[in-house]
């Protein structure tokens, strides 16, 4: 599992490329931090090479999702895959993220 | 430019002298005023305060200057001003200031109770006020409880009125025609009356809300029209939690609440009229709802969930037991997460998982 921040203007683009679970979601949560600092900003997860995601992976976007709401910024779900569309539906957490 | 004569330049050096003090006033009445309307919940337009800059001391100082012995007899050298929207709210700010503030009732006017029967027009409560050594206090300045200042407090429209009538005519030292000074009039009346609606609609409401509660509260469901008031009331009472905690019990999941009121536009398009008639899909469908949610996770090991999962399976139900198929689906997530070409695919998705559940075997 991979994931990288980039920068574009006010946006932060967290890409996620591989597996998210239990075995992953140490690391990620690690990696994802600088989004949780990150105030006013435009913060796009880009699921495009999100291949799996668990309920450990939910509880990061979770917290990425709370973390923003109270520094300002917004969170954005982009590119996620039907199966996880599906996972996203089952969990209900579609009425949680605006998903693009 | 014209100077000003050595009384009115001596009281313009006591405002250049008292310029620091004014500042830490205006922080000091600014902060209190923010935190009371945050403390008993009132809405505003604005709370806002001003030193008189130079430029309008000067004028002021040259038009009248005679009748001030020092800046202290000039009240309105620091103005705060709170803008409500109600006028019901400038009554009940009034006497929330009158505990803060020591009030200089002598030199305090509330414009609105000067009107003749015959006239309108500048409608606004003026207190000038002093800061209580109870409320601030500061040693090194003590100055601070002893300068009076302006404290308006007014509508909205009150205020417009009184911004465009400054600008139109005050402010420019010109007389206004007497024509125009009657349809600013004929406005200032209207303004007070539609000041007065929008008091008489908000305790409507308010009463409208109460009933609402007490109805919903009592379980007399079907005398409530459906809207996003009456819906919000519902939801307060949580009637999905059953549903939502059933479903998390099939993998221990803990439930991360969300707002439902997005669900209103799809009962809505489900033909619900009232309360009742929401109450009914849910009771009738709640066990479809919980079997669809266990066909679904109960062969993951997701263990969250957001308390939209039992409102949302309820809809994907009643939806295919009325026939509505996979395109009723698709309107369903276009409602509840915006449209989509992706929402096709996943109607497709759930409508194949529901297929074999008894729910729509028996329809």
């Amino acid at each position: 599992m991979i994931t990288q921040i980039q920068e574009n203007g006010n946006q932060l683009i967290a890409t996620f490329n591989g597996r998210l679970d239990t075995a992953t979601s140490a690391a990620t949560a690690e990696a994802v931090k600088p989004l949780l600092e990150a105030s006013n900003r435009e913060i796009i997860l880009d699921c495009s090479q999100l291949e799996y995601i668990s309920s450990s992976g939910l509880r990061i976007f979770l917290t990425i999702r709370k973390e923003a709401a109270s520094r300002g910024s917004k969170v954005i779900v982009r590119n996620i895959s039907a199966d996880i569309r599906q996972v996203f539906v089952m969990t209900g957490f579609i009425s949680l993220f605006e998903i693009q | 430019m014209e100077t000003l004569d050595i009384h009115c330049q001596t009281i313009m050096d006591e405002y250049h002298a008292s310029f620091p003090l004014m500042e830490k006033m205006k922080m000091v009445i600014l902060d209190t005023l923010h935190q009371t309307l945050e403390r008993i919940g009132m809405e505003v337009t604005a709370v806002e305060a001003r030193i008189k800059t130079e430029k309008s001391l000067t004028g002021k100082l040259k038009l009248k200057g005679y009748k001030y012995q020092s800046l202290g007899d000039i009240t309105d050298i620091l103005g705060a001003r709170i803008i409500t929207f109600y006028t019901d709210d400038v009554d009940r700010l009034a006497s929330i200031v009158e505990q803060l503030f020591d009030i200089d009732w002598d030199n305090s006017v509330d414009k609105r109770r000067l009107h003749q029967l015959d006239s309108f027009g500048y409608n606004s409560l003026h207190y000038i006020c002093r800061i209580p050594s109870s409320l601030y206090c500061d040693p090194e300045s003590p100055q601070l409880n002893q300068i009076r200042f302006e404290l308006q407090i007014r509508t909205t429209l009150q205020h417009a009125w009184a911004a465009i009538n400054h600008d139109t005519g005050y402010k420019t030292g010109i007389e206004i025609p007497k024509e125009y000074l009657r349809q600013m009039n004929r406005l200032a009346g209207m303004l007070e009356m539609a000041d007065d609606e929008f008091s008489r609609i908000r305790t409507e409401l308010t009463d409208y809300r109460r009933r609402v509660q007490q109805l919903v509260q009592n379980g007399k469901l079907d005398d409530v029209q459906l809207d996003g008031d009456t819906f919000g009331s519902f939801l307060r009472a949580r009637p999905l939690d059953p549903l939502n905690r059933r479903i998390a019990a099939i993998n221990q999941a803990e439930i991360q609440e969300v707002p439902l009121m997005g669900y209103l536009r799809v009962f809505k398009a489900f033909g619900c009229q009232t309360l009742g008639d929401v109450s009914r899909i849910i009771k009738q469908y709640s066990d479809d709802a919980y079997r669809l949610a266990r066909h679904q996770l109960g062969n993951t090991d997701l263990d969250i969930i957001s308390s939209s999962v039992g409102m949302q399976n309820i809809c994907i139900v009643y939806i295919l037991s009325q026939g509505g198929g996979r395109m009723g689906l698709v309107r369903l997530f276009n409602a509840i997460n915006g449209e989509n070409p992706q929402n096709e695919l996943l109607a497709e998705m759930t409508f194949n998982q529901a297929e074999n559940l008894p729910f729509m075997n028996n329809k």
